[in-house]
């Protein structure tokens, strides 16, 4: 809360959405809203905030922690999820009426929630709702004979939190299923343990021994009853996972944890039974209790993942298009689309299946599958992949494979096994781990064997307190936990790490290049000077001309010219990909792109208008850094690294933005594989390169550097080449994210320091007979205790980036140069 | 020491409440979001409902 609280003011100050924080643009809305005229960048959030201030929710604004997700100006098409079989396969019937549990984006704190409760609470036919921010989530129970779905959804959507698909019902279940039983381990086991130490304590306070047997003996049988559950509920999974390090012939951890348990357990059984002098049921539970509470913090650190894996399949379209004998069109779950249907894709969305093309040819953006970024010609009967983007020009295709037999997921499998595989530094943990069990076991066998020569009575004593003090885990904590933590202060400051060895890299980069546009520049260029070249036409009227072309292609360079009022439309307009647009306006045909396509000139990094042959006009276009660009370099370049930065652009926007910002290492012209290069060479020269991108046309950079970053623009499929993706736009993040890297690494490296050391002293000690089992218990708790605490410290400190941050919307990071 | 026979079973009656009241908790998904219900008491919640209008004029178009 006091995050939310603290929230600078200069986020939402002038120049910024008030409802989003995204800059302004030049035609921005203003709202009068509380006798406060608030400016906002565009219909859908001042419809928003308008909404939020009639129904009394303008708390909202005083309790976020985060700006919200930009809404945008259209709303999804939400009627399919009235549809009686998306009903049938995600939503389940309860009493009173139906519940769904769906995904959405843009929730980013508890505030979001908050509203979201509130908002659909007063949608009619809503019976009840909870929205998650932690996972995501929102449960909505409706009554299907008050209200369809699609209206609540809507009243989202309009709010700027689009819904999504959440995976099959049963699944959903499962999920909550799982975290659930998890609690309920640790919370028995918390709750058994106090019990059992209560009745322990009883019989070490009896010191001079006048408590008569019976007592002594009924206490004993008691808490070998209190332990049962809190041993074999709460410890399961330590014995699932031994029985399973058995099958597969290895010895781990859990088999240490599982036998230390169990060996205390019934050997305290024994002694209960024939009443000998000493019980360890104590030393059982707390074992069982400390671990699992462990385990729980590497459980956390796996929903972040697991959270993220949500994120990518919110990239896979949810619905298709598929086109009817009669040529009408039905939007259909993609569960719903078969091989042999014919599907429709829009420009700009990506193809729901594998199909082979029919009609004209059309461009498809390939990043994900080729690492290709320009988008790729394909001609009728060529095989579109799903999960490519189409561009341009929308395209029929006939289905080939659909779900799981596509391209796309089988680089999905690949993305969740990349994320199921442990880092290399918990992996290292695990191998130490392993080698000291399998010496360990040995030692343990031989202080049995030395304490029953010489002390047959304190053989079986020595030997638990040995196991137990040295239970490495300590040293299986470090790092599981020092992870988990700072891939939750990386998210807090707005970076999700997409692969597991992402902050151990980051720690460790030495250079760091930065592609420009959308990453150090804002990607909306202005227009700095306009040259006619040709006689007979004014500056007004090449200004016109180019609006109209670029009007409608969505393009960030038609930001520029928006300002420019063009009454002229422009037909046949047709982008030309990586070179231009052309089209016909006032009856002539014109070109507008680079020099070689506009004007059959040399290519000078400037606009050029013109009809393929003849110069009508030049526009040098300029970008802005953003505003927090030049704050971020120093902080990176404070911390040791060097900065360089690669372009596609030409050398004189290049130099006047490296200039602006101080960078000395700069390359204009850049194509991906020259990127690519430059980043080989600084490995080469033994450098660690971190990448900065913004993730679509680096894909092969940001996939060949050590770790990389992409700048968090909307549900990009080209984000999963990068190792760490941002969640907003704000750069100061990045120094924050090499600052929790570099401490992350020191702290993994002072708990392995401290737990070599722990066993060092204590091992002797064990052996030597010195240590009881609960003081061998309270020993390795303590000591794995400090680790976590260790370890926690990252989360705590985490930094906030000072700067406003824009919300990541789902824009097309499209670039062309 | 006869009153142990009395306080045990007491000790043990109130651990199985204990026991039953967390199941029930956890079952009722009290822990599934610990930040959100923070926020409410900070706001009143007893304000009339909204007029039930969509947007108004420049409202988004509805799909």
């Amino acid at each position: 809360m006091a995050a939310a609280l603290a929230m600078p003011a200069t986020a939402f100050a002038a120049g910024h959405c008030h409802h989003c924080g995204e800059a302004l643009p030049a035609n921005a809305r203003v709202v009068e809203l509380d006798g406060q005229a608030r400016s906002f960048c565009c219909q859908g959030c001042a419809a928003a905030a308008e909404w939020i201030a009639q129904a009394d929710l303008d708390g909202y604004y005083r309790l976020r922690s985060a700006a919200a997700g930009k809404v945008g100006e259209e709303l999804p098409d939400l009627a399919v999820w009235d549809r009686a079989d998306v009903q049938a396969e995600h939503s389940r019937a309860i009493e009173g009426g139906r519940e769904i549990t769906l995904l959405t984006d843009g929730m980013r704190c508890a505030a979001c929630a908050w509203l979201i409760d509130r908002a659909l609470a007063r949608e009619p036919g809503v019976v009840d709702c909870s929205a998650n921010a932690v996972t995501g989530r929102i449960r909505i129970t409706w009554d299907p004979s008050r209200t369809a779905l699609s209206v609540p959804l809507r009243r989202l959507a309009m709010l700027g939190y689009r819904p999504y698909l959440a995976g099959s019902e049963a699944l959903e279940r499962e999920r909550t299923r799982e975290r659930r039983r998890w609690l309920l381990r640790l919370g028995i086991a918390g709750l058994g343990m106090f019990q059992a130490m209560m009745m322990a304590e009883a019989l070490y306070l009896d010191f001079d021994s006048t408590m008569p047997e019976a007592t002594r003996d009924f206490f004993r049988w008691l808490t070998f009853l209190l332990c049962a559950p809190v041993v074999f509920y709460s410890g399961w999974p330590f014995l699932a996972g031994a029985a399973r390090e058995l099958r597969e012939r290895r010895l781990g951890m859990d088999f240490l944890i599982a036998s230390s348990t169990l060996l205390a357990y019934f050997a305290s059984l024994v002694e209960t039974i024939r009443g000998g002098p000493h019980v360890w049921y104590d030393a059982a539970v707390m074992f069982v209790f400390l671990l699992l509470a462990a385990r729980m913090l590497e459980q956390r650190a796996r929903s972040v993942a697991s959270a993220q894996v949500d994120a990518l399949a919110r990239a896979r379209p949810a619905f298709a298009t598929r086109e009817l004998g009669d040529g009408r069109r039905e939007t259909v779950p993609l569960s719903l689309l078969a091989p042999g249907d014919v599907a429709c894709v829009a420009a700009g969305e990506a193809v729901p299946a594998d199909g082979v093309l029919l009609g004209d040819e059309a461009w498809f953006e390939e990043a994900l599958l080729t690492g290709e970024s320009a988008p790729v010609r394909h001609v009728p009967g060529d095989t579109v992949y799903a999960g490519t983007v189409c561009r341009e020009r929308p395209a029929r295709l006939r289905v080939t494979c659909t779900g799981t037999a596509t391209r796309l997921s089988q680089l999905a499998r690949l993305v969740e096994q990349a994320q199921a595989h442990r880092p290399a530094l918990a992996r290292l943990a695990d191998r130490v781990g392993s080698r000291f069990v399998m010496t360990l076991l040995p030692v343990a066998a031989l202080v049995f064997a030395g304490w029953w020569h010489w002390q047959p009575g304190r053989a079986l004593e020595v030997t638990l307190a040995l196991l137990v003090i040295s239970c490495p885990c300590a040293l299986s904590l470090a790092v599981p936990t020092a992870l988990a933590a700072a891939h939750g202060a990386l998210a807090r400051t707005g970076l999700l790490a997409m692969r597991p060895d992402a902050v151990d890299t980051l720690a460790r980069a030495t250079d760091m290049v930065f592609d420009k546009t959308g990453t150090l520049s804002d990607g909306r260029p202005v227009l700095a000077s306009v040259e006619v070249l040709a006689a007979g036409l004014e500056r007004d009227e090449v200004l016109a001309i180019a609006a109209a072309l670029e009007r409608d292609t969505g393009h960030p360079l038609a930001a520029a010219f928006a300002a420019a009022a063009s009454s002229l439309v422009a037909g046949s307009v047709e982008a030309v990909p990586g070179r231009g647009v052309q089209g016909v306006v006032g009856g002539r045909s014109w070109h507008l792109g680079r020099a070689d396509f506009a004007a059959g000139r040399e290519d000078d990094g400037a606009l050029w208008l013109g009809d393929g042959v003849v110069a009508a006009a030049r526009f040098v276009l300029e970008e802005r850094a953003r505003p927090d660009a030049a704050q971020a370099l120093a902080a990176l370049r404070a911390q040791g690294l060097r900065l360089h930065l690669a372009s596609g652009d030409g050398e004189a926007a290049v130099a006047r933005l490296a200039v602006g910002l101080g960078l000395d290492q700069r390359h204009a012209r850049q194509s991906p594989e020259d990127k690519l290069a430059l980043v080989r060479r600084l490995q080469a020269d033994g450098r660690i390169v971190a990448m900065i991108g913004d993730g679509l046309n680096d894909a092969p950079v940001l996939a060949g550097a050590d770790v990389s970053i992409a700048m968090g623009q909307g549900a990009s499929l080209a984000h999963r080449a990068a190792d760490l993706v941002t969640t907003g736009e704000g750069l100061l993040r990045i120094p924050a994210a090499v600052a929790v890297a570099r401490r992350t690494r020191a702290i993994v490296r002072q708990n392995l320091a401290w737990a070599a050391a722990y066993n060092v002293l204590a091992i002797p000690l064990a052996a030597a007979g010195l240590v009881t089992p609960w003081i061998a218990a309270l020993g390795m708790a303590l000591s794995s205790l400090l680790v976590t605490l260790n370890a926690l410290r990252l989360a705590r400190q985490a930094p906030l980036p000072a700067s406003g941050d824009n919300a990541g919307s789902p824009m097309s990071g499209e670039a062309r140069a | 020491m006869r009153i142990l026979l009395l306080l045990i079973p007491i000790s043990l009656v109130l651990l199985g409440v204990a026991i039953a009241a967390f199941v029930w908790a956890v079952k009722r998904g009290q822990f599934d979001d610990l930040d959100t219900p923070a926020l409410d008491i900070l706001e009143d919640d007893d304000r009339p409902a909204p007029p039930r209008t969509q947007p108004r004029e420049g409202g988004p178009p509805p799909p």
